[in-house]
């Protein structure tokens, strides 16, 4: 394919430009974001097996339910029942609530006993896929404006780069295109190799990236556009309308039993399995009945399953993301669902996860060989002093990737020893992710972004080697209150970790081979070690 | 200097891609909201209106995404205001007709 050489030349400048600014911030929402996949089963790894009570035999719902009401009345203000069998069967936020980022929610468990009594008990949320998820969405960037973190549109910012980063890098590849897409030519050196590979996982990758791209903006400036098309409708409203609603306020007595709510939805969507019911405003005038339903063959609307309103007094479904004629949402709905849906990944099930959290760390991928491809560009060829901007934009890069690699780690390796000390969880999460983070990007400063990335992998590492050791240490010496893995879930984010420690240990290798053997005015070429070496071996 | 090459014009073109580009896609996504399929002048009910207006909301990212991916191919930065920035008021303009009329 041809094209103008003024064109490409301006798609270049328009690539690096957007690419080396928005490239680090992305590096950490998608590394974050890969492991998002596995949210639930990170929390079920670090919360002890006796962490959620004991689920109840069906159709004691109602009764435990009941009980809840009477021994707690705040309850009918927001309540969940679930039927999850790894979840306890009634949950209520005693502090914070599911919507806002907090530190501190306490959470009230409760079921039902052998002699079919109340029993409840409060719960620090420890979750650690919360961590996860924020720095998912913020990139860890700190402070909030209005009811978001700060980050969240400095995120929404950096998409809107990351969109037009991808056209551009696509504009300027298309003449070489067919004859290059799948060359991955490592005899012409170590940067045409990194080259290649860039080229090949974003084109190979592009359509999940511009989905990504186009729900983060979404995601991130909702309200904006809101805003603005509330300019657009005038007089008409955005949501509700000229429908007449009766407002009645019934008596939470007047509650159908839950198989008779569970039935309407089965009746609504027939192939989902409800999962959970979120009863808000029981003694209220607007009552509403959230219910999560999971099909894990379909196509969902939210991250783990699709959901339905309805009254919970009348069982009239006000709508679903589930759509099969059933409702009114239409073509819009369709679509609507469709972009949320591809941003989760919540299709295709465990074998939809695990292709979003391949391509999730290729995307991650994808910004740091960006960065380091622009790095070596710009050295000066055969020379080992290089400018200042370029030592400083190499050791931000390592700093920030390793980083927020490591500090991620960390967290893993601290959790169960964490759950030893009487600390508030959440809390110290944040110190052991910010602590590794800044001292990560302050070490890179320091030692040089060569001789770091040596430093920062063993340390990536060993901190992944530490979360199955740790269960080691739970399984040896059984007194000390660390729990060993007891789910396939739990089993595997013990083997992941030990993956990220293998490829830290394989990328170490590689490191170190370019420090000693590379090109001098490589990025990863180090002085001081290489002459050290040198003379050792003569003294030698 | 050849007349007919692209000029870098970063700001301009940027800000020109930012700006008329964001009017442009309100504009463009209200013409439809008001006329097109399940549009404002028509009776729909409660659970329609909520989804068309999601919908709504959301095709106005993609739209101004690729008006300011491709505003670089314009020669310089006076032509991307125009062009942009004359959409931009004539499709705000027709929006306001339609908010007055209908």
């Amino acid at each position: 394919m041809k094209i103008r050489s003024d064109i490409l030349r301006t798609y270049q400048s328009v690539h690096t430009w957007t690419g080396i600014t928005a490239g680090l911030l992305l590096f950490i929402g998608f590394f974050a974001g890969a492991l998002t996949m596995f949210g639930s089963a990170i929390d079920d790894w670090a919360t002890p097996p006796d962490y959620q009570l004991q689920q109840v035999a069906t159709g004691q719902h109602d009764v435990l339910l009941r009980q809840v009401f009477a021994a707690y009345p705040d309850t009918v203000g927001n309540v969940t029942v679930s039927f999850d069998e790894h979840s306890s069967p009634v949950y209520w936020y005693d502090s914070g609530s599911a919507g806002g980022f907090s530190l501190d929610d306490q959470m009230m468990h409760a079921t039902l006993d052998a002699q079919g009594k109340l029993v409840s008990e409060l719960r620090h949320v420890n979750e650690l896929s919360m961590l996860i998820d924020y720095l998912h969405r913020s990139a860890g960037i700190i402070g909030e404006i209005g009811h978001d973190q700060a980050g969240v549109y400095v995120l929404g910012i950096a998409a809107f780069l990351y969109f037009i980063a991808l056209v551009s890098g696509l504009i300027f590849l298309l003449p070489s295109l067919l004859k290059s897409f799948f060359a991955l030519r490592k005899e012409k050196g170590a940067n045409r190799f990194w080259l290649d590979s860039h080229n090949l996982v974003g084109i190979a990758s592009l359509p999940f990236h511009i989905i990504i791209a186009v729900t983060v903006v979404v995601f991130s400036f909702h309200d904006l556009f809101y805003a603005g098309l509330s300019q657009v409708y005038g007089d008409k409203p955005l949501f509700g309308g000229d429908e007449h609603h009766k407002e009645v306020r019934y008596e939470v007595s007047a509650l159908p039993n839950l198989n008779d709510i569970r039935k309407r939805v089965e009746d609504y969507a027939p192939g989902y399995e409800v999962i959970s019911i979120n009863l808000r405003g029981l003694n209220s005038e607007h009552p509403s009945a959230s219910v999560a339903v999971l099909s894990e063959a379909s196509f969902m609307r939210g991250p783990h399953s699709d959901f339905l309103f309805m009254n919970p007094f009348t069982l009239e479904v006000d709508t679903s993301s589930v759509i099969n004629g059933n409702g009114q949402q239409g073509v819009w709905g369709s679509v609507v669902k469709t972009f949320f849906g591809l941003h989760f990944g919540s299709y295709g099930g465990e074998i939809g996860r695990w292709l979003y959290f391949i391509m999730g760390l290729g995307g991650a991928f994808l910004f740091y060989s960006g960065n380091l491809i622009w790095l070596e560009k710009r050295r000066k060829k055969q020379q080992v002093t290089q400018s200042k901007s370029s030592n400083f934009m190499a050791s931000l890069t390592v700093g920030v990737c390793l980083g927020s690699a490591i500090g991620i780690a960390g967290t893993f390796a601290a959790s169960k020893w964490l759950t030893l000390t009487a600390l508030n969880i959440n809390i110290a999460y944040m110190w052991v992710y910010y602590s590794l983070f800044f001292a990560a990007t302050i070490g890179a400063f320091a030692l040089g972004a060569a001789r770091f990335s040596l430093v920062g992998l063993h340390s990536f590492s060993l901190l992944c080697l530490i979360v199955p050791l740790t269960s080691l240490c739970g399984l040896l010496l059984p007194n000390m209150g660390i729990w060993v893995p007891s789910s396939t879930a739990d089993l595997g984010v013990e083997a992941g970790a030990l993956c990220f420690a293998i490829a830290g240990l394989v990328a170490a290798k590689r490191v170190k081979h370019r420090v000693y053997h590379g090109e001098v005015n490589s990025i990863w070429y180090c002085q001081k070690l290489t002459s050290s070496k040198a003379s050792s071996a003569h003294l030698a | 200097m050849n007349e007919s090459k692209i000029q870098s014009h970063w700001w301009s073109k940027t800000l020109a891609g930012i700006f008329a580009g964001f009017f442009l896609s309100i504009g463009v996504v209200g013409i439809f909201a008001w006329l097109g399929p399940d549009g404002l002048t028509q009776h729909i009910s409660e659970e329609q209106r909520l989804w068309k207006t999601q919908f709504n909301m959301w095709i106005i990212t993609p739209i101004w995404l690729i008006v300011l991916s491709f505003v670089y191919l314009f020669r310089t930065g006076k032509q991307a205001w125009t062009w942009l920035g004359g959409f931009a008021c004539l499709t705000i303009a027709i929006v306001a007709g339609l908010r007055g009329m209908l």
